[in-house]
């Protein structure tokens, strides 16, 4: 007894150890470069330095003023919408058919639609470049948002269906026993229930679709540069502290993505 | 039997709310209901017991609409059931999870049904109150399920289906969410629900307890078949099958040979029986007396006392036979003008052997 208690302690503390270090590394891996990030987008000086000098807010007003980077936001933005729509579209009904329906093969579906996102970006964008090449589909802002759907469904796919395997199946029974219809049941008790996975696998996908890089670099129409292309060339080409203000619009808008998450559906229904 | 005066024990001369002819289901090899005929009259509490994999959930599922037979039929007052999709089948189910909708309110729970059918709002709130009235939850109308116990819960899950009016309430193992501590009330309590709903109920369960505190009948199953169908002392005292004598109640059971109609018992005793040849005897332990063997009603039937306790008033007693065999024995407790103690030696008598039951040693 005696020995059992003390390995329990052991592993206790073990834990405890691990949660620390891991809490310490991902403090600094994470959050501080994006706190460094947001105060140079505040510095007065016109290159990036550490620490800053002075407070500004004028590398925010030139992000916003600026013609280019504006239409790639907007672009990006468009691209974000498209491919939560479809990953809504396609992912909901293939998420309820591989978790609740008596599909055949229904196993070999659910591993066909997450295929895609195990593939690397970078192979995935290069050959649907190659293919649509050989086909006549040349880079579009179509060919980029079509390309990550398929990409993301998976990320839908999963967080519905978990959220479904929660579910008592009873539920939909009971639905059923006291005069439901099948759209009925869905409609009142499915749909209801399955909301806070499905905002939360849009905003994942949106965030996807909204600055995926790997994918967008082959795919993306040279017309309609979405902001992670521009992001890049201007990174490669200047070092205004612009850069650090765009990277506070994005954490600005992933901290207000995480908040209304939570305000809607809780933090739990992310989890689930 | 508690609150089991003012119940018709499934009369005869009533024709049954529900008739299950002949049902069959088969998964792959396995038969899962063979050929399951029953009949539950209006107003009984009919209950299905048997252990896990015997059927009885099937055959509620198969009542409920959940589940296609493979074959026989199911009608409810007088209409078959074979083409009745679930939605509209005149029967409430009260699921074991009880399933109440999480993200609606009691009201929200209790009036689904009603909205599902397109009643008028008006209606609904009332038709609801009343319902939640029936079942003493007035006044939780805005909780959600999870703000609610699980005796709580119970009873919405109830409501939500009595306000439909169901010809037949379906129960499958209702008390298997609740504690261990809150069974016991709440089956007493359940039955007079029901009761003064004037409701016909089919109930599932696998604990023999739960079985007899509730029902009107109870159909003992087996592998798919009702072994035995009768009120819950004809099914204790009587029980016509070895299986259900043991599923039902503890016995002590022996091996005879039948000599002239007779069974000659181990204490001396004879038991009169139409079976022949080698047969199966079983009693009941509260149908054993038990002796010290120096005192003076001590007889030859004897062993050694190897362990005794008290629960409640009882008192229980194991002996060992000199062949090894152990036999349980129950008495009153301060029955025995002196307690034996363990490991002293007692004789054992049958109290009345018309109540031994004798099987065909199959």
């Amino acid at each position: 007894m005696t020995t059992q208690w003390r390995y329990r302690e052991f592993l206790d503390r073990l834990g405890i150890g691990v949660i620390i270090a891991i809490a310490v590394f991902s403090l600094a891996l994470l959050v501080l470069p994006s706190v460094v990030v947001v105060m140079i987008s505040f510095d007065t000086r016109a290159f990036i330095s550490f620490p800053p000098q002075g407070f500004t807010l004028r590398w925010y007003q030139e992000v916003f003023n600026h013609p280019v980077l504006v239409g790639a936001m907007w672009t990006s933005f468009k691209v974000g919408v498209v491919v939560t729509l479809a990953c809504i579209a396609f992912g909901v009904p293939t998420a309820l058919a591989c978790a609740r329906g008596e599909l055949r093969g229904r196993t070999a579906l659910s591993i066909y639609v997450i295929a895609p996102h195990m593939v690397p970006g970078i192979v995935l964008g290069v050959a649907v470049l190659f293919t649509g090449a050989l086909v006549g589909i040349g880079p579009s802002i179509w060919l980029q948002a079509v390309t990550l759907s398929v990409f993301v469904l998976a990320v839908m796919v999963r967080t519905v269906t978990s959220r479904l395997q929660r579910l008592d199946p009873a539920l939909e029974q009971a639905a059923a026993n006291l005069g439901a219809t099948p759209f009925q049941a869905f409609r009142t008790i499915t749909l209801p229930l399955l909301m806070p996975a499905i905002l939360a696998g849009s905003v994942f996908t949106f965030v996807e679709g909204f600055d995926n890089l790997s994918v967008t670099i082959f795919t993306h129409g040279f017309r309609d540069r979405p902001l992670p292309i521009e992001l890049l060339a201007i990174v490669q080409q200047t070092s205004s502290p612009m850069v650090a203000a765009l990277s506070g619009v994005q954490i600005l808008l992933a901290i207000l993505a995480m908040i209304t998450l939570s305000l809607s559906v809780g933090l739990d229904g992310v989890n689930d | 039997m508690p609150g089991s005066a003012s119940v018709t024990t499934g009369g005869d001369s009533a024709s049954p709310i529900v008739f299950i002819r002949e049902i069959i289901k088969r998964y792959g090899a396995n038969t899962v209901l063979d050929r399951c005929s029953l009949a539950a009259h209006e107003g009984e509490i009919l209950t299905l017991l048997g252990p896990s994999g015997c059927g009885k959930t099937t055959l509620l599922r198969c009542i409920a609409g959940f589940i296609q037979p493979d074959g026989g039929a199911i009608s409810i007052d007088g209409a078959d059931m074979a083409q009745m999709p679930v939605n509209r089948r005149p029967v409430g189910v009260v699921f074991q999870s009880y399933a109440l909708f999480p993200h609606l309110t009691v009201a929200g729970n209790v009036g689904y049904g009603l909205r599902m059918r397109g009643v008028a709002k008006s209606d609904i709130a009332q038709r609801v109150k009343a319902a939640l009235a029936s079942v003493s939850l007035s006044g939780l109308d805005d909780r959600y399920p999870a703000q609610l116990s699980g005796g709580q819960q119970q009873r919405v899950a109830i409501a939500r289906v009595v306000v439909l009016q169901p010809r037949v309430l379906l129960l499958d193992e209702p008390f298997n969410a609740l504690d261990a501590k809150l069974r016991g009330s709440m089956q007493v309590e359940l039955r007079h629900l029901i009761k003064q709903l004037g409701l016909t109920a089919l109930f599932v369960t696998h604990d023999q307890e739960e079985a007899m505190t509730l029902s009107d009948r109870i159909a003992v199953m087996r592998a798919g078949r009702i072994e035995q169908l009768d009120r819950p002392d004809a099914i204790y005292d009587r029980p016509t099958t070895a299986y259900v004598a043991d599923f039902i109640g503890a016995s002590n059971t022996w091996y005879s040979r039948v000599d002239g109609g007779l069974v000659r018992l181990p204490d001396g005793q004879t038991v009169s029986t139409t079976h022949s040849g080698d047969v199966k005897v079983m009693v009941r332990p509260h149908n054993l007396v038990l002796h010290r063997a120096s005192s003076e009603r001590a007889g030859s039937w004897s062993g050694k006392l190897v362990f005794r306790r008290h629960v409640g008033a009882m008192m229980e007693y194991e002996v060992q036979l000199p062949d090894g065999q152990a036999i349980r024995a129950v008495g009153l407790h301060g029955d025995q003008p002196v307690e034996p103690s363990p490991s002293e030696s007692v004789t054992l008598a049958v109290r009345n052997p018309a109540a031994c039951m004798v099987f065909p040693a199959a």
